[in-house]
């Protein structure tokens, strides 16, 4: 039971980080960016080439993985969506344009890396013990990164001044235009923070358990369940759906068969919606 | 005769009372109308007259039957058609296709019918078509009816909106604030358009904020303050009503119908 | 002159088949002469065409989702019932693959059409991020029930008889889609097409006169259901075997690339979107290593300069050419 529990703060952890991204960018953009498993993948593989064929120090690595990825993440704003959103005439192109740049990272990523699982040695050795359960060390320090970058996010987005503008917008594009925000900056801001935050996550969960370049669809899927629990767009919301798709899945995983757990998370969830479309903490229709 | 028949009429969101025990009635072939400082309540009870919000207790009833709780569609079925506020139309659509598509009521040819283009819907497609004209003609509209909805400005929006309520051949038509954010010689147009709906026997019943429109078209009037009906009666009475005065003290654009 | 013999209707109805056959005759002329003669002896790429035919037969059913507002991310799921049933029925059941395909359809049809009530109530991203579990649900279903009962997956399906050449099953596959072509293009065209786009710009007035939504939703829905199932159990037929695996999300997510680059303002869009784009990947086969990045950078730009799909760009070559914006 212990050891459920920790494996479901680990997870949880790790997926806020996930979550907190996808919804970031929803809120900012309102943009379901369909290419987030794809930067968590990238992430991870590029943290992977840096530590194992560069050789440089993890550390260092999983800083240069999510710099690239936030760069790649500003770009796709500047280059993809702004140009889209200025002339599109439906509102479901953004969300098509966001599902060809997850083509393009995915098939970038097999072109660039094959289709191996790729995996980094634990940067931490060693194991802990809490009560019955085991903690091996290298989870604790992936929790630990992760829960400080949570923090770190929320401060951010609740206290720095880019930070407040992004909440301005997520609530009134227009109002904010007129407050003199720079709208168009903050956009990519934020855009290239959902991008980063996704790569961490993927650079952290390399060292536990690999990332290859197939892993996009079935991450991204999971964003959307954590966003469809917590309700699409609002921070509270994602980390809440984080918290429970982890523990859903660490308890799912101790006692159900493989396939069972997801289809069980599935169905629960889309009788969940049907009872509250709009998640628990969401505004109706986002 | 009664047509529309409002009783006690209560609607709750969470703790706040928005419509409080409202009541009143519309006879055929009237023009009533409610109006009542802002935040009265009265898109509230628009929605619960027109049966897009569920009343938390009290019914609405149209000719007799129970509306209030029925999906809209139903209602509409039933005679009971609103319009919306602003400017909300099928923008992608021409004026004329705006039109032809809300012509769905009284139709007898079934979806397979008209997937197998027989001669019923055939003929049904050609009467809603003149149909479609003739009430753009009617409103004012047949000039710009191959005109997308898009390119369409402000005023002629509105009226197209009324155009694709009369498609559903209401004998009740509803108007959400027909008159707002018009200018006085639109305004006499508009109110000019609203004499000639009743003149092709439909009831209306507008909710308006506008007092000098409104007392210059209508038959009756309701007034609601803070969700409570406050007065009701012919205009000449509720513009000598204190209570009325009392409620609208206060509010910018105090004008009592001069 | 409208007279009792020829009534005014029957000029509106002219007029709408005019461009019809516009573009029913060439892709008529296409399906049946053009790539029969071109690829009579190239097994592989007739291969590659007929797949093509029953992936557009599938997107003109997410089309038809499009067409209603939806953006429909369930098709696979659809497409994995129809697959199973034919499957089953055939190799199990011992039906001949002519009877079991119609039941391929409505069993992916009466799914569609129950689970579509309470489904079709969501919209925008949460409509698509459901269908999306909805494909992963289906499969998972399948794995794990199919566990269960000791049958994951159906292997050696027979072939449907009658067809005994590629050529023969491409024909057969040609001729499923121009059918499933006509039929959307007349719906779309009808009072009823006129209905699904004025649910597309507004439920709300749609409903105020008078317009079942819940009902025409679930109607377009049901019927994109049902395409998924037919397709799904061809493909089994085709390929003779059906697995948890053979529509996954990304599959799902295809079918509605399909629409979305070929133009969902046309019935033709799916098609075009489905052929551009599988043709394509075959053709950068030659390049191999930089196929799939190559394929998902042409998808981008296509996207970027063509936002309203492949098809749009004839338009916009009208008006460059009439000189006029």
């Amino acid at each position: 039971m212990e050891q459920i529990l920790v494996n479901g703060a680990i997870l949880a952890a790790n997926y806020a980080l996930i979550a907190l991204g996808i919804t970031l960018i929803f809120s900012i953009m309102n943009v379901l960016n369909f290419a987030h498993g794809q930067m968590f993948m990238l992430g991870g593989l590029l943290v992977y080439w840096l530590v194992v064929q560069i050789g440089l120090p993890y550390a260092a690595a999983l800083i240069g993985a999510t710099i690239i990825v936030g760069v790649i993440g500003m770009a796709f704003e500047v280059f993809f969506f702004r140009q889209v959103m200025r002339n599109s005439t439906r509102e479901e192109n953004t969300m098509l344009l966001a599902v060809g740049t997850a083509l393009l990272l995915e098939n970038a990523a097999l072109s660039l890396f094959g289709e191996k699982q790729r995996g980094v040695p634990p940067i931490v050795s060693g194991v802990y013990k809490l009560g019955d359960a085991f903690l091996p060390a290298n989870r604790a320090f992936v929790f630990g990164v992760s829960v400080v970058l949570i923090v770190a996010v929320l401060l951010f987005v609740n206290y720095s001044r880019t930070g407040r503008a992004m909440r301005a917008l997520a609530q009134d594009r227009t109002a904010t235009l007129l407050m003199g925000v720079n709208t168009a900056r903050v956009s990519t801001l934020g855009f290239g923070l959902g991008a980063a935050l996704a790569a961490v996550a993927g650079g952290l969960l390399i060292t536990v358990s690999g990332v290859n370049a197939g892993v996009g669809t079935a991450i991204s899927t999971k964003a959307f369940i954590m966003i469809m629990i917590g309700g699409a767009g609002v921070v509270s919301g994602a980390l809440l759906g984080a918290v429970a798709l982890g523990f859903i899945e660490a308890f799912g995983y101790a006692y159900l068969p493989g396939s069972l757990t997801y289809l069980m998370i599935f169905v629960a969830l889309i009788i969940f919606l049907l009872i509250r479309p709009q998640g628990i903490m969401g505004k109706p229709w986002g | 005769m009664t047509l529309l028949q409002v009783d006690g009429v209560t609607k709750q969101f969470g703790g706040l009372t928005a419509v409080n025990n409202v009541s009143f009635s519309v006879e055929e072939g009237q023009i009533c109308s409610v109006i009542g400082p802002n935040g009265a309540g009265k898109s509230t009870l628009f929605k619960l007259i027109s049966s897009f919000l569920v009343p938390t207790s009290g019914q609405v009833r149209f000719d007799g039957a129970q509306v209030s709780g029925l999906k809209p569609h139903v209602a509409a079925r039933m005679g009971v058609v609103r319009t919306f506020q602003e400017t909300t139309v099928f923008k992608e659509m021409t004026a004329l296709e705006n039109v032809i598509v809300a012509h769905q009521l009284g139709l007898q040819s079934r979806t397979l019918g008209v997937f197998l283009g027989s001669r019923l819907a055939r003929d049904e497609n050609a009467a809603i078509r003149d149909s479609s004209s003739e009430i753009l003609d009617y409103l004012g509209l047949g000039h710009v009816k191959d005109e997308r909805a898009v390119n369409l400005p402000h005023g002629y929006l509105r009226a197209l909106g009324i155009a694709i309520a009369m498609a559903a051949k209401p004998r009740l038509l509803l108007l959400d604030e027909p008159f707002a954010g018009m200018n006085p010689d639109e305004t006499n147009r508009a109110m000019e358009m609203v004499q000639g709906i009743r003149r092709r026997g439909i009831t209306v019943l507008l909710v308006e904020h506008d007092m000098r429109a409104v007392m210059n078209i209508s038959d009756w009037i309701v007034v609601i303050s803070f969700g409570s009906k406050i007065a009701e009666g012919k205009p000449e009475a509720i513009r000598a009503d204190e209570a009325v005065i009392a409620a609208y003290l206060g509010e910018d654009d105090l004008e009592l119908g001069h | 002159m409208a007279t009792a013999t020829d009534p005014a209707p029957t000029r509106g109805e002219k007029r709408v088949l005019g461009p019809f056959l516009l573009i029913f005759a060439p892709l008529a002329a296409v399906l049946f002469v053009a790539i029969p003669f071109v690829l009579a002896d190239m097994p592989y790429w007739l291969n590659v065409v007929t797949n093509a035919c029953l992936l557009s037969f599938a997107s003109l059913g997410v089309w038809l989702t499009f067409s209603i507002g939806r953006v429909n991310i369930a098709q696979g799921a659809f497409c994995l019932i129809g697959g199973y049933t034919v499957g089953g029925l055939t190799t199990f059941g011992g039906l001949s693959f002519w009877l079991a395909l119609p039941f391929g359809g409505a069993a992916a049809a009466l799914v569609g059409y129950i689970i579509g009530y309470p489904l079709l109530r969501l919209r925008g991203i949460y409509f698509a991020m459901v269908t999306l579990s909805l494909t992963e649900a289906v499969r998972l279903a399948f794995l794990y029930f199919g566990t269960m009962v000791g049958v994951t997956s159906i292997t050696s399906i027979p072939s449907p008889p009658g067809i005994t050449s590629p050529m023969a099953f491409y024909l057969f596959a040609a001729a499923l889609l121009i059918l499933g072509y006509a039929g959307i293009w007349r719906l779309q065209s009808s009072r009823t097409g006129g209905v699904f786009r004025s649910m597309r710009q507004n439920e709300e007035l749609a409903a105020s006169i008078g317009i079942d939504v819940a009902r025409y939703r679930v109607f377009a829905f049901t019927i994109c259901c049902f395409m998924g199932g037919i397709a799904g159990g061809i493909f089994a037929a085709l390929q003779q075997n059906v697995y948890p695996q053979s529509y996954t999300v990304a599959d799902s997510i295809n079918f509605m690339l399909y629409c979305f680059l070929g133009g969902l303002e046309f019935v033709l869009g799916p098609i075009v979107g489905t052929f551009a784009l599988v043709v394509s990947f075959e053709l950068l086969r030659a390049i191999q290593e930089y196929q799939a990045l190559l394929y998902g950078i042409l998808m981008i730009v296509v996207m970027l300069f063509l936002p309203n799909g492949l098809l749009s760009f004839f338009p916009a070559l009208k008006r460059l050419s009439g000189g006029r914006k």
